[in-house]
């Protein structure tokens, strides 16, 4: 027993010696937390069966869903990026009086509950206010088109582009600007050739980062527009209406594509080096 | 060539007050000051890169007080070079005279005078950040010499290098300033300008007042 007692004091000794348990629990604690993101995607996918998979592929109310979901998203963060770009690179490069109250202003949907922002969205587009009553006036009807999806993306997930774009032009040296300005270019050509370019590694990911959240919308897509449902409104469609079994194969079709689409932008924003 | 009359610039605690100089063509200027003086801002001054708040700027008998950087006839070369990362040192030379639109070919022709002048021919095709201290600052000065500046501002030029080096650059800028340009050279080191120069002035902030030899 003794030998027992000193042959554990030795190795906690040992153990402590070494930072080991510091880097044994603190393994641990990041095992458990990757479990618990790994297991319900990874349950989902083995509980759904490749029959299934298929079937759903094939659905076409399934692919239209997908293909507007990824084609909102995709344009509303191309055009979002007009104004976003502009806006970081103030954020990034002056100082301002009330700059504070912006920074949280951008912040500030990433903090509102989603279904509050479609509310705030649908009070805008709706019949009552101006750009719906505009709408009108030329026979469209604003609630409930892609016009509004797209705009319930935008407003959930602008901030991630703004805020990427921001860091990254933060990160490019004034210096270089000042001395593209001294050999003779105007402000915006310094943007567009020197700190765009610089930039660009953060802006890419600004971008993704907005296409994710944007596809991944519910709570403030659903408020505003129902029908034509984008893939998060139909698998939560498919779950009220007939239960899990209807709504997993869409889940799992939606996450693939969601993986394969991410893996091919991360691909293709990889900065190419020169030697 | 280079008049500044009474400028005046005022950011945080740092306050420049009454700051005048008369440069002729062909000047060698070195303005001498301790670090943190202000030399580099009266250079940025100069150049445009800040907002005077009095005084006047006259560069070759036109009026530069309120005029943009990028329209006044002066090149700078920084402290850190400021070469463009993303750019080769062709392209960096080369960017200045695209933004002229000036022909392929004679951008070609341009690039290649200035890069065997400065000796750095072969380095054309590299990137900046593979390059040596020495060989940044021939490529800054061949894309700020590109632009026939009629003012060459000089932030430190000789400092950040190591000691034969910085003989090899010192001769470099000597060669340079037979050429007729006007230069500025801010250093807080009197030693290195000693054969460089023909004007010396003194600045400091906290006793502003100016000798100038010549």
């Amino acid at each position: 027993m003794d030998f027992f007692i000193f042959a554990l004091k030795r190795k906690m000794m040992f153990l402590r010696k070494n930072n080991t348990t510091t880097r044994l629990v603190f393994l641990f604690l990041s095992g458990i937390l990757l479990l618990f993101i790994a297991a319900p995607l990874l349950g989902l996918f083995f509980s759904t069966s490749l029959p299934d998979l298929f079937e759903t592929i094939k659905d076409p109310q399934v692919q239209e869903s997908i293909g507007l979901t990824m084609g909102v998203s995709a344009l509303f963060t191309l055009l979002a990026g007009f104004f976003a770009l502009p806006l970081a690179y103030i954020m990034a490069r002056k100082e301002f009086w009330g700059k504070a109250f912006i920074q949280g202003l951008i912040d500030l949907p990433i903090v509102l509950p989603h279904s509050a922002a479609g509310i705030a969205i649908l009070g805008f587009i709706s019949r009552d206010s101006a750009l719906g009553r505009l709408a009108q006036m030329l026979g469209l009807n604003l609630v409930g088109s892609p016009f509004a999806i797209g705009l319930a993306m935008a407003f959930v997930s602008v901030p991630f582009l703004i805020n990427a774009a921001r860091d990254g032009f933060q990160a490019v040296p004034e210096r270089l600007e000042q001395a593209a300005r001294s050999l003779g270019a105007s402000p915006f050509r310094v943007f567009r050739q020197i700190s765009l370019p610089l930039a660009k590694p953060s802006v890419i990911t600004g971008l993704v980062l907005m296409f994710a959240r944007g596809m991944s919308e519910f709570g403030a897509v659903v408020i505003v527009a129902y029908h034509p449902m984008t893939t998060p409104v139909l698998i939560f469609d498919r779950f009220n209406s007939y239960g899990l079994d209807y709504a997993r194969p869409v889940a799992v079709l939606f996450i693939i594509i969601c993986i394969l689409v991410f893996m091919m932008l991360r691909l293709l924003g990889r900065k190419k080096k020169k030697i | 060539m280079l008049s500044c009359r009474d400028l005046e610039y005022k950011v945080g605690s740092f306050h420049l007050k009454g700051f005048s100089l008369e440069l002729q063509k062909g000047d060698y200027c070195a303005l001498l000051g301790p670090s943190g003086s202000g030399k580099t801002i009266i250079l940025e001054l100069i150049a445009g890169l800040r907002t005077l708040k009095k005084g006047s700027i006259i560069i070759d008998g036109r009026d530069c007080t309120r005029m943009p950087p990028q329209h006044r006839p002066v090149g700078i070369l920084f402290q850190d070079y400021a070469l463009f990362p993303h750019m080769s040192v062709y392209e960096n030379i080369a960017w200045p005279l695209k933004i002229r639109k000036m022909k392929k070919n004679d951008i070609k022709g341009m690039v290649e005078n200035f890069a065997s002048d400065l000796d750095i021919q072969r380095h054309l095709d590299r990137m900046p950040e593979s390059l040596s201290g020495g060989e940044k600052q021939r490529v800054a000065l061949a894309r700020t010499l590109v632009i026939h500046p009629k003012v060459l501002l000089l932030d430190e030029p000789l400092s950040a290098l190591d000691a034969p080096l910085r003989d090899q650059s010192a001769l470099l800028l000597k060669k340079v300033s037979l050429t007729g340009i006007t230069i500025l050279h801010v250093t807080h080191d009197q030693a290195e300008v000693i054969s460089l120069a023909n004007r010396q002035m003194r600045w400091n902030l906290s006793a502003p007042n100016l000798h100038l030899k010549s």
